[in-house]
């Protein structure tokens, strides 16, 4: 799993799990951020298929955020999260997890753990799409194909 | 200005507020409150109109808008389109294709067999209309057991992750034109910033149409459907689906998903037209997506482009071809806010017109009695 596709994966699940796991690191690590962390909205861009024209199919939550986590023993690292949601706090969460992946920080462990939890949560939802696909494949005929007999 | 400015009544307005509040709670005491996950399940097309009209695809505050606004589709996507006034644009994503598209639904009335296959998903397309009364009664424990037993036996290994495009087919035999290498303009047309001053570019009618009033997309696609115009389409391709949004990761750059978008996608073959450049002939397409599941909103809007494209192009010949008839009617915001400010006071503006009509009586007697 590359880093960009952690956030995908940690938003599958409840999203209890990441607080806790986030509540779970020493309280006295410092985080602090290195951007303005920002709640608004991006715009999805489209490109449609009849001649490539891009056009606003209209807009979505978004949250950013930078820090670096600095651990009581000095190891320090950088994480950054950008997220469909509108709280802050997810945000800093996701960009927490990033840092402490990327870093190898104490407790990385856990939150390869729940990156793993959340790819198989991802998994299981293609599944069921594709389930909902699997149970619907039709292959119409023409009735003057099939003797007039609907198939 | 036709309405007046009014004083007082501020204990009647809380008031009003209060029995708005109350009647949602009045079915029982032993009734619950309902939750946005159920809004968001349970009546998922209702949702899925209002967070296409609204404009923000956040599933939580479109369900939180449906639940306020007691069902009431204008009222609701109002209430979201004032959330979005609220907040700072962040980011833009680079043009975004379906063909990532994790689809649930994919159909075409043009072909019988298209690369990959049909799929019909979810869909009313073939049930009776008859009304199903088991759901009157419908037991807790029968309402999870659906959720229980759908995956027996269901073999996924054959479906694949994304499927291509009905229309490259189309193009590979020479049916459809070329797809310029270049876009006509880079930069798509923003009307959450610019006003529509005509003549709008195309972009601008594509997100005009995606964020519009289903009802009203329909009605006018229908009048072209009906006669009053002459797309007559095919419809290439549905697709139902998750495109998945990205973003560059705000350190290493690289493009990060960040949250998907339900969308429903419709490309239609219209009418075939020779090439003004000499070129041999080839069908014409329209083409219409929106927020959510919304089928007949993304056909409507299908027809609609197609129909605008050819009144953009000459003179239209219909209402459905002329863009600033279509594009400044279909808005439910605006349309509702206009319709629904003929209740606020006009008690000067009504009181002149009575003050005429007596006077133009007045007139009209004593004519009749100079007579």
């Amino acid at each position: 799993m590359t880093r960009e596709e952690w956030v995908s994966a940690l938003t599958a699940l409840p999203e209890k799990r990441l607080t806790e796991l986030v509540k779970g690191f020493p309280a006295d690590w410092k985080v602090q951020p290195t951007t303005l962390p920002q709640v608004g909205l991006g715009m999805m861009k489209m490109k449609e298929s009849a001649f490539n024209e891009s056009f606003y199919l209209g807009e979505f939550p978004l949250a950013s955020c930078t820090v670096t986590v600095t651990t009581d023993s000095g190891e320090c690292a950088a994480g950054g999260a950008l997220v469909m949601d509108d709280r802050m706090e997810r945000a800093e969460q996701l960009a927490v997890c990033d840092a402490v992946m990327t870093g190898r920080l104490p407790g990385w462990q856990k939150v390869e753990a729940l990156l793993q939890e959340g790819s198989a949560r991802r998994e299981q939802i293609s599944r069921e799409r594709k389930a909902m696909l699997a149970r619907t494949k039709v292959d119409f005929s023409l009735l003057e194909d099939v003797g007039g007999e609907d198939a | 200005m036709a309405y007046v400015a009014i004083k007082g009544g501020a204990q009647a307005i809380e008031g009003s507020k209060l029995v708005y509040d109350y009647l949602r709670s009045r079915q029982a005491e032993d009734s619950q409150p309902l939750d946005t996950s159920t809004i968001e399940n349970q009546l998922r097309l209702l949702h899925s109109r209002v967070i296409s009209e609204g404009g923000v695809y956040h599933p939580q505050l479109a369900s939180l808008a449906i639940k306020q606004a007691q069902g009431d589709t204008l009222e609701a996507a109002f209430a979201l389109r004032a959330y979005r006034s609220t907040m700072p644009r962040l980011a833009e994503t680079e043009a975004l294709d379906s063909s990532r598209m994790r689809i649930t639904r994919r159909i075409s009335s043009a072909f019988k067999d298209i690369p990959g296959g049909q799929m019909l998903g979810a869909t009313t397309d073939y049930h009776l209309r008859l009304m199903r009364m088991e759901l009157l009664n419908e037991s807790p424990e029968a309402f999870m057991a659906i959720s229980r037993s759908w995956f027996e036996g269901c073999d996924v290994g054959q479906i694949p992750d994304t499927f291509p495009k009905v229309l490259d087919g189309l193009r590979q035999q020479g049916l459809l034109a070329e797809t310029p290498a270049q876009p006509q303009q880079d930069q798509p047309f923003d009307i959450t910033r610019e006003p529509l001053i005509f003549p709008v570019p195309r972009s601008a009618a594509l997100a005009t149409m995606t964020r519009s009033e289903q009802g009203s997309l329909l009605a006018l696609a229908y009048s072209n459907m009906r006669g009053y115009g002459d797309v007559h389409p095919t419809v290439a391709e549905l697709r139902v689906g998750f495109v998945p949004v990205m973003l560059p990761h705000p350190i290493s750059g690289k493009p990060m998903e960040i949250g998907e978008v339900e969308i429903t996608e419709c490309e239609v073959v219209a009418m075939y037209e020779s090439d003004e450049q000499g070129g041999k002939p080839s069908f014409t397409l329209g083409y219409g997506a929106c927020f959510g599941h919304n089928e007949v909103k993304a056909i409507s809007m299908a027809i609609l482009d197609r129909s605008l494209q050819k009144g953009m192009q000459g003179t239209p010949s219909n209402p459905s071809e002329d863009p600033e008839f279509v594009l400044l009617h279909i808005d439910g915001i605006d349309s509702m806010g206009f319709c629904t400010h003929y209740k606020m006071p006009h008690y000067v503006t009504f009181q002149s017109d009575m003050d005429r009509l007596r006077a133009t009586q007045n007139k009209h007697a004593a004519e009749d009695q100079n007579s």
